[in-house]
């Protein structure tokens, strides 16, 4: 059994969203066969944590993908791909893979499950998911607050594009206001990438 | 009280007998007449041939007024003709008309604006208590809202007039003038059913016209059978466009436009009373679109039929009488008239 | 859209089912619905709504263009998803170039929606009608005729503030808000936005919020009824409830000024749109009180002072104040 956190977003309560995240995990490889061949029951997205924000990141990508679902506005095969694709900023899926799925050799996997329907439970997730990930599932906290811990903050900015405020000489940011405040770097990126994950493709 | 009004600030002119009962009771109109110039297909009028033609009809139309109106000389209070704004020559003749029969009747003038002349008259046709108004036609472009003792303007176009608009693509389509290019475009429009794309230029509550005109007037050459099959104008189906589509999709842009721009006023001063006056008021899609907005607001669009939202003497007469009553004349010196006259400047001094 | 048969028989003759028309019907777009929704404003342009997004406890705004009975369908759409479009643009591109504006968290063109960050606080207008309430008061009482009080606010409305040791701090904090909202506009500016409608409603002072690191804990935005009272236009409270935990330390006048309601902005160089920008805000003050002007001289002073060629802006602002934004209209 996996720790599965099942979170639901505003104004889309009959749809619950099944997080859950691995360390150390072993078989990432199988992993992504399953999702290459598609296989029906491993309709999942396998996100990498260390392109993972926050807890907003991951929800607003996931929003904008089931809501695109939902209105068959979707642009990929299913709404987990739909997820990978969302939280690209470019219109390019496998690139959207490459950036933020899995690869062969990843250790550390978010996995989400849309609940669709009524068949996809919080238990039936935590089932699946520890029969067939080999790794250590890891509590992700009561908001999933705890999904953005493995985030590399870093190269979160490059994909994105976001320039470094610290390289600015303090001349942007918080110094427009003449207070010499300290800003929230991960939150001035959320809202940025938010912005840009919404505008995406249009 | 009686006045009798002379317009002819474009290419009508119009003669009108107005009564104001005493007490509150409405006013009666005792004369309603207007001849108007109507150029050739593919022209406008021009400011001379058009004061030629009212100097021309003015003493007929006069006589003839004042006769329907039953009415003696004597009966009449006071004289007013439209000060401006308009063009230049055909207000000069009619403004002299006025002071020819100021002086010959030995009655007192008053010089009225044209647009408060407009909005006056839709309110007491209408009943529209504090409306936000539009005033649209071939000079002017405008929201206006009452606020001590003015009615200011906010919002306007930024370069022609969307009456202006019109008859300029009326031009370029060589549909006639008669009775007037808006009719016929709008005639054309109620056939037309594919939207063409055109430029919406809407800046806060201002609008502009010029680049849609241009834009009309290029895809107005994309539509001619000189045009190979191949290089014509199609809608996405693959239909030819044709000048009922190209009406049709003006007349939707700047329509629309102006329902917006109202709509902002009415938001603005909260109100949901909204009264239409000017030639183009008298566009049905027009009435229409605005009902519809009107509605949506809680509130009642209002127009006038063309009977007094185009061009007329008795909305001048009407005017004119109200200002009359609360002391104001106009004195023979100061009879003059003038091209440019804002909405704004007139001290309305009848109202609350 | 539905398509109606104009031509109906007589045989399904049903009487039309017209919506009573004091009752505007806006169908709300998928996924939202009334129960989650709190109306803030009905303008022309957009029902707004507070509500939240992603998480319970993320507050946030909810714009709805609904769509235009009286426009043509294929016309409405395009505008709608135009204009949200180039709202969303805008708040994104001034938040990549680290401005104070509302992030936006989500939204949907061809459905007419668009849901922005939440900025908890009062609007400047509130602060400044405020400010001459307070002050306003305090003239009254030593003063017996009406010219004598409105010179003073004319002319020495500066030194009677500055009487007491806490209108000292009233003067500063007062002042301090002034230069923000002088930089703020003059880096909107810089980076190419022209607000399109600044008044001092679209000004926010945002309450200071206590720090938290992204991703952690409870609701990152402080809540304020100061601004559902601002935007339905209510009068603002007398006096302005502080934020209980911190008392201590946080006056009215802390916080930083954020801009919001993008709706007309355009993105533009042009010194002519920069100067309508500063000309609007500046009616919006002088509208407060014609005291207000005085404070509007210290936003124009740090806007001169925030950007290369800010100076000419302040010179063709001179002319647009000349000109009114009317023009003489030949009929």
């Amino acid at each position: 059994m996996a720790t599965v956190r099942t979170i639901t977003l505003p104004h889309y309560p009959s749809y619950p969203i099944h997080i859950c995240m691995f360390r150390d995990v072993t078989n990432a490889a199988f992993l992504r066969s399953q999702l290459l061949e598609a296989n029906p029951d491993f309709d999942y997205a396998f996100l990498d944590p260390s392109m993972i924000l926050s807890p907003s990141h991951l929800l607003g990508g996931t929003f904008l993908a089931l809501h695109a679902s939902l209105l068959s506005r979707a642009k990929t095969r299913t709404p987990h791909s739909e997820l990978v694709f969302r939280l690209h900023p470019n219109n390019n899926i496998g690139e959207a893979y490459r950036k933020f799925g899995i690869s062969d050799s990843s250790t550390a996997i978010i996995a989400v499950k849309l609940g669709l329907g009524p068949e996809v439970t919080n238990e039936r997730v935590s089932q699946h998911l520890g029969e067939h990930v080999q790794g250590e599932s890891v509590n992700v906290g009561e908001e999933a607050e705890r999904v953005g811990d493995w985030c590399d903050v870093g190269k979160v900015r490059k994909v994105y594009k976001l320039e470094n405020p610290k390289k600015k000489g303090g001349k942007k940011g918080a110094q427009i206001n003449g207070v010499g405040k300290e800003v929230d770097e991960r939150r001035e990126m959320e809202s940025v990438i938010l912005g840009m994950i919404t505008l995406k493709g249009s | 009280m009686i006045a009798i009004g002379l317009e002819g600030s474009a290419n009508k002119i119009g003669i009108g007998v107005i009564s104001h009962p005493s007490s509150n009771k409405p006013p009666i109109v005792l004369a309603n007449l207007r001849h108007t110039f109507i150029s050739p297909p593919g022209e406008g009028f021009l400011p001379k041939d058009t004061a030629i033609h009212h100097r021309a009809w003015v003493v007929r139309l006069i006589k003839q007024a004042v006769q329907q109106a039953g009415a003696k000389v004597s009966d009449v209070d006071v004289i007013c003709y439209t000060k401006g704004p308009g063009m230049g020559p055909p207000l000069q003749s009619v403004a002299l008309a006025a002071r020819t029969i100021s002086l010959l009747w030995n009655k007192p003038l008053v010089g009225v604006n044209h647009c408060v002349g407009h909005i006056e008259m839709g309110r007491a046709i209408t009943h529209a208590q504090n409306p936000v108004v539009l005033y649209v036609s071939g000079g002017n472009t405008q929201v206006i809202a009452y606020s001590q003792q003015r009615y200011r303007i906010f919002g306007e176009t930024m370069d022609i007039a969307i009456g202006n608009c019109i008859d300029r693509f009326a031009r370029t389509l060589m549909i006639p003038n008669d009775p007037f290019p808006g009719y016929n475009v709008e005639q054309y429009a109620k056939r037309g059913k594919n939207l063409v794309d055109l430029p919406y230029t809407v800046k806060g509550m201002d609008v502009s016209f010029s680049g849609i005109l241009a834009a009309a007037d290029l895809l107005a050459g994309q539509i001619s059978d000189d045009v190979s099959y191949g290089k014509r104008l199609k809608s996405e189906e693959g239909d030819l466009i044709t000048k009922e589509d190209l009406c049709f999709s003006l007349q939707e842009t700047i329509f629309a436009m102006l329902v917006e721009i109202t709509e902002r006023a009415m938001a603005h001063v909260g109100t949901s009373q909204v009264l239409v006056v000017g030639g183009v008021g008298s566009n049905e899609r027009l009435q229409d679109m605005m009902g519809l907005m009107a509605r949506d607001r809680g509130g009642s669009g209002f127009a006038t039929d063309e009977r007094f939202c185009i061009d007329n003497g008795i909305m001048i007469a009407h005017a004119g009488l109200l200002e009359y009553q609360t002391g104001v004349t106009t004195s023979l010196e100061d009879s003059t008239c003038t091209q440019r006259f804002r909405t704004d400047e007139v001290f309305v001094g009848w109202r609350d | 859209m539905s398509t109606t048969n104009m031509a109906s028989t007589a045989s399904d003759a049903q009487p039309p089912t017209t919506p009573p028309p004091t009752q505007p019907l806006h169908a709300l777009p998928q996924p939202f619905t009334t129960s989650n929704l709190e109306v803030l404003t009905q303008g022309a342009e957009a029902l707004v709504y507070k509500t939240t997004f992603l998480t319970p406890s993320t507050p946030c705004v909810l714009k709805y263009r609904p769509p235009k009975l009286y426009r043509h369908p294929i016309l409405d759409k395009r505008l709608t998803k135009a204009r949200l479009l180039a709202e969303a643009r805008v708040l994104v591109k001034c938040r990549r170039e680290g401005l104070s504006v509302p992030a936006v968290l989500g939204g949907d063109w061809e459905s007419g929606w668009l849901v922005l960050e939440w900025i908890g606080g009062r609007t400047v207008r509130a602060v400044l009608d405020e400010w001459v309430h307070k002050f306003g008061l305090r003239a009254r009482d030593g003063k017996t005729s009406e010219e004598e009080v409105k010179r003073e606010l004319d002319e020495g409305l500066m030194e009677v503030v500055a009487e007491e040791k806490e209108s000292q701090e009233a003067r500063e904090g007062l002042m301090r808000l002034m230069q923000m909202v002088g930089r703020a506009v003059g880096k909107l500016h810089e980076i190419g936005v022209c607000h399109g409608d600044l008044t001092t409603s679209n000004l926010m002072l945002r309450t200071p919020e206590r720090k938290e690191v992204v991703g952690r804990g409870p609701p990152r935005m402080t809540v304020s009824a100061q601004r559902e009272a601002a935007m339905s236009g209510q009068d603002p409270p007398e006096v302005i409830p502080v934020q209980q935990e911190e008392t201590k330390e946080t006056n009215s006048l802390e916080g930083d000024v954020v801009m919001i309601d993008f709706g007309l902005a355009t993105q533009t160089i042009h010194e002519e749109d920069r100067a309508v920008d500063l000309y609007v805000l500046e009616r919006a003050f002088t509208a407060t009180h014609p005291a207000a002007e005085h404070l509007f001289q210290e936003v124009l002073r740090c806007y001169g002072e925030s950007f290369k060629g800010a100076k000419t802006v302040l010179k063709r602002l001179a002319d647009v104040r000349l000109r009114g934004r009317k023009r003489t209209m030949i009929g």
